[in-house]
């Protein structure tokens, strides 16, 4: 039963960067920005709560709001302090190099800040749902896993239902394609790309929360997060977030697999030039062409 | 050069006395020289002063991280193609100078350059690969080399692994007895003349006429192909260059620290890497390396700083970005031009005669004279045009009268099950105007892609003088003697009007990137372009910046760029689009006159002009050829007239 258990924690992680994959791809396609930050606002998340549930002893359920609060509120002030300049302003930066090295700085000022406030320690909040790991047979699931997944289904099935079935859905969309012609149609495409902002920095928190349990957060791990989820979003061409998602899905059971029969040293080797190899062959079938021209 | 040396004369006359000696160095030294004379000295003099003291270590660290960046402001910056190999590279450097040294007693200075060969050579095998690639899909597959060499080096047992590897040398070659303030002072020196060298070798890169090839390479891919540039080629010469400056850092780095850690290879440090790059400046070598002297300085500080050493950058990148995206070296560029904004207007007001100088540059006076294309002068351009192809086709006498230049047979594309050109042929004479009009979506633009070799039919032939090019890639054709412009200004935004058009006057594709170190012909392309824009009259907006201009004059700047190269098949998309009926009407005497010298196919929607400048039109329709014949037969064509004019 080894495959199937390697299979169940696979699942567990590739939802895992499938849900930052999706948040990756969703804002991209709104602002034509990847942002690398994604991943440290999971980092708050966590540890944020850690902090604030053990050492300051807060309840629970006020460390995990307020938590969730200051990242709402810091991604929001950073939408309409550094966004807005770096986008709005009377010289539009050029190209997807420069924008993207905004939610590079981002990135690097959050883990910082994160140094300072919660050391440099393994932390993680405290699980949510207690109790021995489910069994069926000789299948394992550990509990914090099960909610990781729901939180996945969830979350992926909530933005696809957005952007399939709702006017706001399509605006964001519109807003993506073609700024201009979106705000001729009347559609205000600062606030799609603030509210998608705020929104994906949220989610993230709370999937770090859920998430933490089981692999544990340092200041540096939104980092990583961010990488395996700009990953799994570049093989969903960057801007269909159903591509992403599965795709984040894929990477996370090919890891696992290949650590448990492959090597565990050299895994994660190999599927990065698996990846790799992917690119290279088949470029335009991933869609990174249209990412390029648009 | 001509500005500075402007600026020189201006500033002698007021007096100015602190900004004399600049610019007379720089009058005086090519270009591409002062940053290196500066990095020499500067970095000299800081070594000899600081050599023991703790900022020395920190100077000569950054020193080697400054050698990496100045090959990533021409791979990544310039040339924009974002590889994440610099990290990996920096290892191999390191790494192999740390074994050659370790397990053979080699002196490092020794096993640098066999180390540098030898990651040559594996980056020009590893490039072949990924450069294959472009944009984003370069920059993902590249981003798994740092995944892949962290996880290989923390797992291989004889490189140390997470130890990290020892050196036993220093880049001096020293003995037991030499003194630690030699070894510092002469390890850091021969690490400036490293950096030395690789600034010299960026910068004259940068400033040549493969400089030229690059900006455009990086601006848009498709226009550099177009204008003749081998992009594969350069695409792999950028990538094993990045390569080699990383390598020979990362080898300072291992002589000088005599200790490879293993995080040297992380994607941490490629980060590191790209934040010092876009702090200093991407597209400016100078820039680079200023960034990476910043953030080790920041980084050795041991203070407030170096503790969060993450929140200063983020902080540092941000801002920085925000005041000007090409960083402190754009911040500096914009203060001097502003700086020599505010000497000309003390010029101008001074003498009269400047003043009329300076309204032609600020553009008053320009757009006057760039709309009077002087129209008498385009015989002087055509005199120039008539003798090139003399020339192109002087070897066996000029095609025989009947044999046509140019023949398109049996052409047929399909996208998907969509058939955007149905069995079209067409056959051009060496000279005249041949119009191609047709309804939105007859494959009109197809056609002329199909011609440039930017689309590769599904069916049929393109021939050239004899000679079947459809397998040709668009810069062969480019040097065939086939010239473009393209529907939308496809003009290289952020340089002059005659950088625009010495693109397509460049003799350096078939040269290699290296050679340019040594001599630069960008002066020979420019001079050829100056003299196509002077005989289209435009010789007065030549030094602008061509976003500046209005959209008639960048429409003339295509055209000269399209013309420069002496064309045989001049192929022009919708060149009147966006035009006024005045200015159409300039430009319909102006193609009349290049259709008296060479082969020119014109797709245009404006049925007047088409008819009026041709001597022959095709139709398309639904990518079928409806309608073959001359302006009189076009304008009475039942099939014409319910196709494009709706009666």
């Amino acid at each position: 039963m080894k495959f199937g258990n390697l299979v169940i924690a696979g699942i567990v992680t590739g939802s895992i960067y499938a849900v930052f994959a999706v948040c990756v791809a969703v804002w991209y396609r709104v602002s034509n920005i990847l942002n690398l930050a994604v991943g440290d606002f999971a980092m708050v998340g966590a540890l944020g709560v850690d902090n604030l549930y053990r050492v300051k002893g807060l309840p629970l359920w006020a460390a995990i709001v307020s938590t969730l609060a200051v990242v709402g509120v810091f991604s929001y002030m950073y939408d309409q302090v550094v966004l807005r300049l770096a986008l709005d302003g009377r010289r539009q930066m050029e190209g997807i190099v420069v924008t993207f090295f905004f939610t590079f700085a981002l990135s690097f000022f959050i883990d910082g800040v994160a140094k300072m406030l919660f050391g440099t320690d393994v932390h993680a909040a405290p699980a949510l749902w207690n109790g021995a790991s489910l069994s069926w047979g000789s299948l394992h699931l550990e509990r914090a896993g099960l909610l990781v997944l729901a939180c996945a289904v969830i979350i992926g099935g909530a933005f696809w239902v957005y952007i399939r079935y709702t006017l706001g859905g399509k605006a964001l969309e519109a807003s993506g394609e073609n700024a201009v012609g979106a705000r001729i149609a009347g559609i205000d495409t600062k606030r799609y790309r603030r509210l998608i902002f705020v929104g994906t920095a949220v989610i993230a928190a709370i999937f770090g929360i859920v998430e933490s349990p089981i692999t544990g957060y340092t200041y540096l791990s939104g980092a990583t997060i961010s990488l395996t989820g700009f990953l799994a979003a570049a093989y969903g061409g960057f801007r269909k977030p159903g591509r992403a998602l599965v795709a984040g899905l894929a990477i996370g059971v090919l890891e696992a697999l290949l650590g448990g029969y492959v090597s565990a040293e050299y895994g994660d080797t190999v599927l990065y030039a698996i990846l790799a190899a992917l690119v290279l062959a088949w470029p335009r079938g991933l869609g990174f062409e249209s990412a390029v021209t648009q | 050069m001509t500005g500075l040396g402007g600026f020189a004369r201006r500033t002698e006359r007021t007096g100015l006395a602190g900004l004399d000696g600049l610019t007379g160095v720089s009058s005086r030294l090519p270009r591409s020289l002062t940053p290196t004379a500066v990095v020499l000295v500067a970095g000299a003099v800081i070594v000899l002063v600081y050599g023991q003291q703790y900022t020395g270590s920190v100077f000569v660290l950054a020193a080697c991280y400054a050698i990496v960046t100045a090959g990533m402001a021409v791979q990544i910056g310039f040339s924009q193609q974002i590889a994440f190999s610099q990290s990996v590279f920096m290892g191999v450097g390191a790494y192999g100078v740390a074994m050659l040294n370790s397990h053979f007693a080699m002196p490092v200075l020794v096993a640098t350059p066999i180390v540098l060969v030898g990651a040559g050579l594996v980056a020009l095998l590893l490039g072949s690969v990924v450069t294959r690639a472009s944009g984003l899909a370069l920059a993902v597959a590249t981003l798994m080399l740092p995944l892949i060499a962290a996880g290989y080096v923390s797992s291989a047992g004889y490189l140390g692994g997470v130890v990290g590897a020892p050196l036993t040398g220093t880049l001096w070659p020293s003995s037991a007895s030499t003194s630690t303030t030699v070894i510092a002072v002469a390890d850091g020196l021969i690490v400036v003349i490293f950096l030395a060298i690789a600034v010299f070798v960026a910068s004259r890169i940068l400033t040549s006429d493969i400089g030229l090839e690059l900006f455009v390479l990086g601006v848009d891919e498709r226009t550099a192909a177009a204008m003749g540039v081998r992009t594969p080629r350069r695409k792999l010469e950028l990538f094993v260059l990045g390569c080699v400056f990383a390598a020979l850092g990362g080898a300072a780095y291992a002589g000088t620290q005599q200790f490879v850690p293993e995080t040297l290879v992380d994607p941490t440090s490629e980060l590191a890497l790209l934040i010092m790059l876009f702090i200093g400046g991407r597209r400016s070598v100078i820039g680079a390396v200023i960034g990476a002297l910043v953030i080790q300085y920041l980084q050795g500080a041991s203070n407030w700083v170096s503790v969060n050493i993450l929140v200063v950058e983020g902080l540092l990148l941000t801002v920085v970005l925000l005041v000007d995206p090409e960083g402190l070296a754009g911040i500096v560029n914009t203060g001097l031009a502003w700086l020599r904004r505010q000497r000309g207007a003390a010029d101008a007001a001074a003498s009269p005669a400047a003043s009329v100088e300076a309204l032609v540059a600020d553009g008053t006076l320009a757009t006057k004279e760039g709309g009077q294309w002087a129209i008498d002068r385009v015989g002087a351009a055509g005199a120039t045009l008539a003798g090139a192809s003399a020339v192109a086709s002087g070897a066996d006498g000029g095609v025989a009268a009947g044999t046509p230049l140019l023949e398109v047979r049996g052409i047929g594309k399909e996208y998907g099950g969509l058939t955007v050109l149905d069995d079209v042929t067409i056959r051009l004479p060496e000279r005249g105007l041949f119009g191609l009009c047709g309804p939105n979506g007859a494959g009109k633009t197809t056609l002329l892609n199909v011609i440039g070799g930017s689309v590769r039919p599904s069916q049929g032939t393109v021939i050239l003088d004899g000679e079947d090019i459809t397998r040709r890639p668009p810069q062969e054709r480019f040097y065939l003697g086939v010239s473009r412009t393209f529907q939308a200004v496809h003009l290289i935004k952020g340089r002059t009007v005659l950088d625009n058009v010495a693109v397509a006057c460049l003799a350096s594709h078939t040269s290699s990137i290296v050679t340019r170190v040594a001599r630069s012909k960008l002066d020979d392309a420019r001079d050829k372009a100056a003299r196509t824009l002077s005989d289209l009259g435009m010789r007065g907006i030549q030094d602008r910046e061509v976003s500046s201009l209005t959209l008639e004059s960048q429409r003339m700047v295509e055209l000269a760029r399209a013309l420069a190269p002496n064309p045989r098949v001049l192929l022009l998309d919708e060149p009147a689009s966006g035009l006024s009926e005045e200015q159409r009407h300039r430009l319909a005497e102006l193609l009349t006159a290049f259709g008296e010298r060479t082969c020119v196919l014109l797709v245009e929607h404006d049925l007047d002009l088409v008819a009026q400048v041709s001597e022959r039109i095709f139709v398309l329709s639904s990518g079928r050829l409806v309608f073959d014949g001359g302006p009189a037969d076009f304008r009475a064509s039942p099939v014409v007239n319910s196709l494009l004019v709706g009666r």
